[in-house]
């Protein structure tokens, strides 16, 4: 595999150069742009396989950016911003990126997120073999209910049979919120009575196997008060 | 003994009977009176004159009826109805009248002699009677006599006459005299008796009268003044009313039934005792009516209360106050613009009143003079208004100014935080970065140790930024919500779930008494998760080992409670106020983990969330109580594939 190009934009040339050094330790290829135009115009002379691109910059930002960006190309676009509303979450991933990290991060984090949103893109790229009925693809996970197996941005992740269950049941319905009685009801085939922590507990083990950061879950949510849902991407 | 004396005298039962003993008094005093004058044939006069002779009763009772029966029956020939008891002997020098004879009349020791002059009617009708005559022609005369001369006080002026001297003598017989002193006599001695015993009466209701006026009030245990708790609290003008008219209807009373009532007789009539009985019974009601108010002023005027204590006081006082609070202008005394409308309205009353009182006053004495108050009126109510209606719209002005000052300042607040926290937060990105890539050089080991605390340290400074701006945007009321209906049981299941890892780390046993059906609310369900996340948190970190948390929830009509407890492992020298202030933590020795803003940030997300949340302090016991309202509920949507 050519070693990736990765784009960092970033007006904070410090910042920009402290990923700038993660991402070549880790042996990736990487240009910097202090702003939205530089970025673009990066871009241009570019083969560029993911971007990294921080919201508040100044010119054109991140947001207009990354617009400009997806009118022509659809590789990965991880945002970066301060910004930690899940409103501000919810309006860039809506606009096109496919990841969201907050300032300050963990650099093992963002290490991580860079990692899969390439091996998915890269994958994707190679082979177009997602669209089977026997596999259910949400996001970077792809699930073969035939095979029992689960992939994440095409990494194997090991699950229990019944983190499997929960979890196709889930990923079936996805975007819908289920309740604990409801999920134990079709898992374990038994009449429910208080399993709400039994519950909790599984979708926590699953969280931490299929999440990069469990504690902000991209994919398994919990819905406080409600119940649980994978998130419909 | 002084003080015994005392105390014994301000006894209530003493009192009472002081009160009753007066009443008694006073009543057998009014009967006696009333006995004395009016109904017994008792002479008061024999009190003070010795001799029949000498009183008043002889003179007015006998010699001047015995005269004027004489001269009316010389003069206008009117017959005596009876038979005289005495003598007389009348001359003008020509003729004389007698029933005796003058040498007779002389010799009698009680024998009287009147020089006069006598009107007599022209003709002297024999046959007198006054059906049939206008009465004015012939009017009797009356004499009145003097210490020894008679007063014509009456004589007919009608028809002509002539005026003749005369003498005229009136004796009486020795036996007649006698007689007379001896009832005189017998009357005196009971009169005397009788006076003797009212006097008696009076007297001594007046020593307990004294006797009350000195005792109420007073207490034998002290020597305070005490009110009376339902008399003293009619006032004094009314109290005083009330006696006046208590007065005016017992007089009245015994005024109207008096005249109803037999003449004097030697024995007493049936309607004189029961008006005696009438009579006693009235006074006794009004002098306990009476006695009672009296009391009360009197109590009033020793608490030096009875002046201020009247209706007239407390209205002339409140009259003063609300006048007094009209012209008051303290209290505008900080703002310019009511403070002119004030002073304009007083101006503005005052003229007006003037004004209308001088229109009133020229149109009345009907001059044309009234146009001018008029005129004056209207340019005064012109003024008003106009400089009003400026002074309105200079507050309408300063009010708007003051909203968009408002306005502003909670746009720079979203600003400020939304500012700060990214300029936090960039630098902050680098040093983790750089302290990543740092850990990632070949380092000496010291070197190796140093980045290590870096890392640690920065973390933590990552999470009080974080923690810092939720709490900053939560209490400036900047907290985006995303309120939903949720099951609050269920939150709290969900929580402990979530946090099972770290409850079994924390060797604490968490012990849940949870409602036995879902709870819905309506709330933020992400934010309460961060609430008990905290407040859980809290208690697995200051919790005494192999002690346990207790999480109870109750529903109570319509509210839901839940109340998290846990045993300190540490000495809570700490109210429940101070702990939620910011950056406080309950064990301050403990500067290692956390932010400190925990239960700040519990409090601040609860109160968003529309919940209440409190912190008590019991002993060893930390409990922190929350309640929410119940909404509606909202059974969970049934999903089916």
């Amino acid at each position: 595999m050519e070693t990736a190009k990765i784009l960092v934009a970033d007006d904070d040339k410090e910042i920009a150069g402290a990923i700038e050094k993660l991402l070549k330790m880790e042996g990736y290829e990487v240009i910097k742009a202090y702003n939205g135009m530089e970025a673009l115009d990066a871009l241009v002379s570019n083969q560029v396989q993911l971007i990294i691109l921080d919201i508040m910059m100044p010119k054109l930002d991140g947001l207009s950016t990354m617009m400009k960006i997806r009118d022509s190309k659809n590789i990965p676009i991880i945002l970066l911003s301060a910004k930690s509303e899940d409103s501000d979450k919810i309006l860039g991933l809506s606009m096109g990126a496919d990841d969201y990290v907050t300032k300050p991060f963990n650099p093992q984090e963002l290490l991580a997120r860079v990692k899969s949103q390439l091996r998915r893109y890269l994958q994707l790229g190679d082979k177009d073999s997602n669209n089977s009925a026997n596999k259910i693809v949400i996001g970077g996970i792809c699930m073969d209910v035939e095979k029992v197996e689960l992939t994440v941005d095409g990494e194997p992740v090991k699950l229990t049979a019944k983190e499997f269950k929960i979890l196709e049941f889930l990923m079936r319905n996805a975007g819908c919120v289920f309740s604990a009685e409801q999920i134990y009801e079709r898992v374990w085939q038994e009449t429910a009575y208080s399993v709400e922590n039994t519950v909790m507990v599984h979708i926590r083990r699953i969280r931490e196997k299929i999440e990069i950061n469990p504690k902000e879950p991209k994919y398994l949510k919990v819905v406080w008060g409600i119940g649980y849902k994978i998130e419909k991407i | 003994m002084v003080t015994k004396l005392r105390r014994f005298s301000r006894k209530k039962g003493l009192k009472i009977f002081s009160f009753a003993l007066t009443v008694f008094l006073l009543v057998s005093a009014i009967i006696q009176t009333y006995y004395i004058f009016y109904a017994s044939n008792l002479n008061i006069e024999s009190l003070f004159v010795k001799d029949y002779v000498e009183s008043d009763g002889f003179r007015y009772g006998e010699i001047t009826p015995a005269i004027n029966d004489v001269l009316n029956k010389i003069t206008v020939g009117k017959k005596l109805d009876y038979i005289p008891k005495y003598f007389y002997y009348y001359t003008d020098g020509e003729k004389y009248y007698n029933n005796i004879t003058l040498s007779e009349i002389i010799k009698l020791k009680y024998h009287y002699e009147y020089d006069g002059e006598i009107w007599f009617p022209k003709e002297k009708p024999d046959d007198y009677n006054s059906s049939d005559k206008n009465d004015s022609d012939y009017l009797e005369a009356y004499y009145l006599v003097g210490s020894d001369h008679i007063y014509d006080i009456s004589h007919n002026e009608a028809q002509d006459g002539e005026m003749k001297n005369y003498t005229l003598y009136i004796g009486f017989s020795e036996e007649h005299m006698q007689q007379k002193q001896q009832e005189w006599n017998s009357d005196r001695s009971e009169v005397l008796s009788k006076v003797k015993l009212l006097v008696l009466s009076l007297v001594m209701s007046l020593i307990c009268i004294i006797h009350l006026i000195t005792v109420t009030g007073r207490n034998p245990e002290d020597d305070k003044v005490h009110l009376t708790p339902y008399m003293d609290r009619i006032y004094t003008d009314i109290q005083f009313l009330l006696i006046i008219l208590t007065l005016v209807i017992w007089f009245g009373g015994i005024n109207n039934q008096m005249n109803y009532t037999s003449d004097p007789s030697d024995v007493l009539s049936m309607d004189q005792i029961v008006m005696m009985i009438y009579l006693g019974i009235l006074s006794g009601i009004a002098l306990i009516i009476c006695g009672v108010l009296f009391l009360s002023m009197v109590r009033k005027l020793k608490a030096r209360k009875l002046l201020k204590h009247s209706l007239m006081y407390a209205i002339g006082s409140g009259i003063n106050k609300y006048i007094r609070s009209l012209f008051d202008i303290k209290r505008f005394e900080n703002y310019p613009l009511t403070d002119s409308l004030n002073r304009r309205q007083i101006i503005f009353t005052v003229a007006s009143g003037l004004l209308v009182f001088l229109f009133t006053i020229f149109s009345l004495l009907s001059t044309i003079l009234w146009i001018f108050p008029l005129m004056l009126e209207a340019v005064v109510i012109y003024w008003y208004f106009y400089e009003n209606r400026k002074t309105f719209e200079e507050i309408n002005l300063g009010f708007q100014e003051s909203l968009k000052e408002q306005m502003k300042s909670e746009r720079m607040k979203v600003d400020l935080i939304t500012n700060v926290s990214h300029d936090l937060k960039t630098p902050l990105t680098s040093i983790i970065s750089y302290v990543e890539l740092l850990s990632k050089e070949e380092l000496p080991e010291a070197a190796r140790d140093y980045v290590n605390i870096l890392a640690d340290k920065s973390g933590r400074l990552k999470n009080i930024v974080s923690d810092l701006f939720d709490l900053a945007k939560s209490t400036s009321g900047n907290l985006p919500l995303n309120m939903e209906n949720l099951d609050l049981k269920k939150l709290i299941e969900q929580t402990l779930g979530d946090m099972e890892d770290e409850i079994e780390k924390s060797n604490i046993r968490i012990k849940t008494t949870l409602t036995e059906s879902p709870v819905y609310i309506y709330s933020d369900g992400k934010k309460l998760y961060r609430v008990f996340q905290n407040i859980i948190g809290n208690a697995l970190k200051y919790s005494l080992q192999g002690t346990r948390i207790f999480i109870d929830m109750e529903v109570d009509n319509k509210i839901v409670n839940v109340v998290i407890k846990n045993t300190a492992s540490y000495d809570m020298d700490f109210t429940a106020e101070e702990i939620l202030q910011r950056f406080n933590r309950g064990d301050k020795s403990r500067t290692t983990e956390g932010s400190g803003l925990g239960l700040s940030i519990a409090e601040s997300f609860t109160r968003a969330c529309g919940g209440n949340f409190k912190v008590e302090i019991d002993g060893d016991q930390f409990k922190v109580k929350l309640r929410f309202t119940i909404s509606g509920v909202v059974p969970l949507p049934e999903m089916d594939n």
